[in-house]
Parts: C-alpha cells; structure tokens; sequence
C-alpha cells in the first residue's frame, strides 16, 4: 500500500516454524493503563483505581482485556513492522493485574507458504509464571 | 430456557447499531499505550498513520444484549475477544457498529454448567467499507 520498506522488516522466507519472538516486558503501571482508559473511554474504577477494585472484590486494579490484546499486537509489530494483522483472538483466563510486571511472548506455530500467513501462538505472563492471557494471531508478511 | 431456545430466539438479527466519530488523540492514545511504536500507529502527522489492527475492539454498542435477553450482563464475565481485520480505521472516520448475538452454547467444566453468549459487532466506515468483526465472548456461569 506504499509504505516503504525497513531494515527491520521480516519477509516470510525467513520465519521459522516453532520461532520464537523477542519477548517484551509491557508496561500496566496504574499511570499507563489509565492512558489506555482515557484514548478507549473505559474509565471503569475497576481497571483506574486499585481501591475501588479492591472495593469490588478484586485483588487490585485490572488491566483492560483488550490493552492485553493490544500489547501482544505490539510484540508482533516489534518482531514484524511490516506484519499485516489478519486476526487475533485472546482468551481472558483470569485478571492481569496494574502495576504488576507481565511478559508477553510468542511463538510460530503454522507457516501458510501459498498465502505467506503466519500463525503465532500469544502469551502474557505474570511474574509468579501464571497466564491470565493466551491466545492466537494469523499475520501476513 | 436451554441454549439452544436462546440460539433459536436470539440469534440472527442486528438488535443495536452506533455510530463513531474516530480522532486522532484515541487512535494515537491506544497504540501508544500498548507499546506501539510504528509512527503509522502513533504519530499522526504520519502519511500512513492509522488505527491499530484492534481497536475497534474498545467500541461498544448501547446495550450488550438484546431487549428481553433473560440474561442479565453483571452476571456475566468477559472470556475473551477475537477479531478479524479486514482495513484499518483512519482518523476522521465515521463508524457504524452493528451487534447481533452470533451462537450460544452451553459447556461444563469442573465449576459446573457455563454458558457462551458470543456478541458480534460489525464495523464500517462513512463509505461502508467492512473494517472488522468483533466477537465477544460474555460467560455465565450456572444456567438457570
């Protein structure tokens, strides 16, 4: 669609099946993920304000399912700039909680060779190992 | 009323319809909250800046469910959200979004009988190109 090419873009030929993507460490600070809040209009106390979740019955302050989906949008972006996303579907297994210190990594599991689609498996970590987010992406390159 | 009453009564028809206005500061805002870092995504002086592939995923309609839906939303838990992109969302975009209830089916687990209400809404912008489908899927655990 015009965009120019970058150093850093992938072309298909040079993903492997089983591939790893660089892991990144996302930001959920409480001042983060009400600047989410803010640009999606979901100012819900839950996800802005620890003492109104605990209020709620929550451990803390949530973070948004779909700034979750978001930040493992942005990992494929970090490992593919120039990667169409097609789709993604994230499951929400249990809360991921604001100002805690997630991971979210990735992994190659399908190579379309005649659409030039990758399929990647999707996964945000907490720092006890738990995964309160998984999910799917196909992208094309 | 079972699943598939629900299925058979409540699927297959558009029950609520909105319209956005997309600004710049939202789409910026998002990207740059999730870690973006592309100045298509985050700068919008950019020639190519755009919406990120998920963010009609934050618009939701007036209502989750259909009038008369003998379910009620603070009963439910978000389980999950899917969506395909077919083109992305510009600023100065003038969306509709349309919901209708896509399948409901029951499942057990070890907590007991869940049920999935999977809301769709549809996306199209001011010349009603298809952006993106949205599916939601709201959980209700132990059917009455």
């Amino acid at each position: 669609m015009g965009a120019e090419t970058r150093a850093d873009d992938r072309s298909f030929d040079s993903v492997e099946f089983g591939e790893e993507l660089p892991e990144i460490h996302p930001d959920v600070s409480i001042e983060n993920v009400r600047r989410f809040a803010k640009a999606s209009l979901m100012l819900a106390g839950r996800f802005t304000d620890h003492e109104e979740a605990r209020a709620a019955g929550l451990p803390a302050a949530i973070v948004p399912g779909i700034m979750s989906q978001g930040i493992l949008v942005a990992l494929i972006h970090r490992w593919a700039p120039n990667a169409s996303v097609l789709s993604v579907d994230t499951i929400f297994r249990a809360p991921l909680l604001v100002d805690s210190k997630p991971t979210a990594s990735a992994v190659v599991t399908d190579l379309d060779e005649e659409k030039r689609i990758v399929e990647l498996d999707l996964t945000l970590k907490n720092e006890k190992g738990e995964t309160p987010v998984v999910g799917t992406a196909r992208v094309e390159l | 009323m079972n699943a598939e009453e629900l299925r058979s009564r409540f699927t297959g028809f558009v029950f609520d319809d909105i319209d956005l206005d997309v600004e710049a500061d939202s789409l910026a805002g998002f990207a740059l909250a999730c870690g973006e870092t592309l100045p298509k995504f985050t700068d919008p002086s950019d020639p190519e800046f755009q919406s990120v592939p998920n963010y009609t995923t934050r618009i939701h309609g007036t209502r989750s469910l259909p009038p008369d839906f003998p379910v009620e939303m603070d009963r439910c838990f978000d389980a999950g959200k899917s969506i395909e992109i077919h083109a992305p969302v510009r600023p100065g975009d003038k969306i509709v979004g349309r919901s209708e209830i896509a399948d409901i089916y029951e499942k057990t687990g070890r907590t007991g009988n869940m049920l999935f209400i999977v809301h769709r809404m549809s996306f199209y912008n001011q010349r009603g190109e298809h952006l993106s489908t949205v599916d939601w899927r709201l959980v209700q655990r132990e059917m009455e």
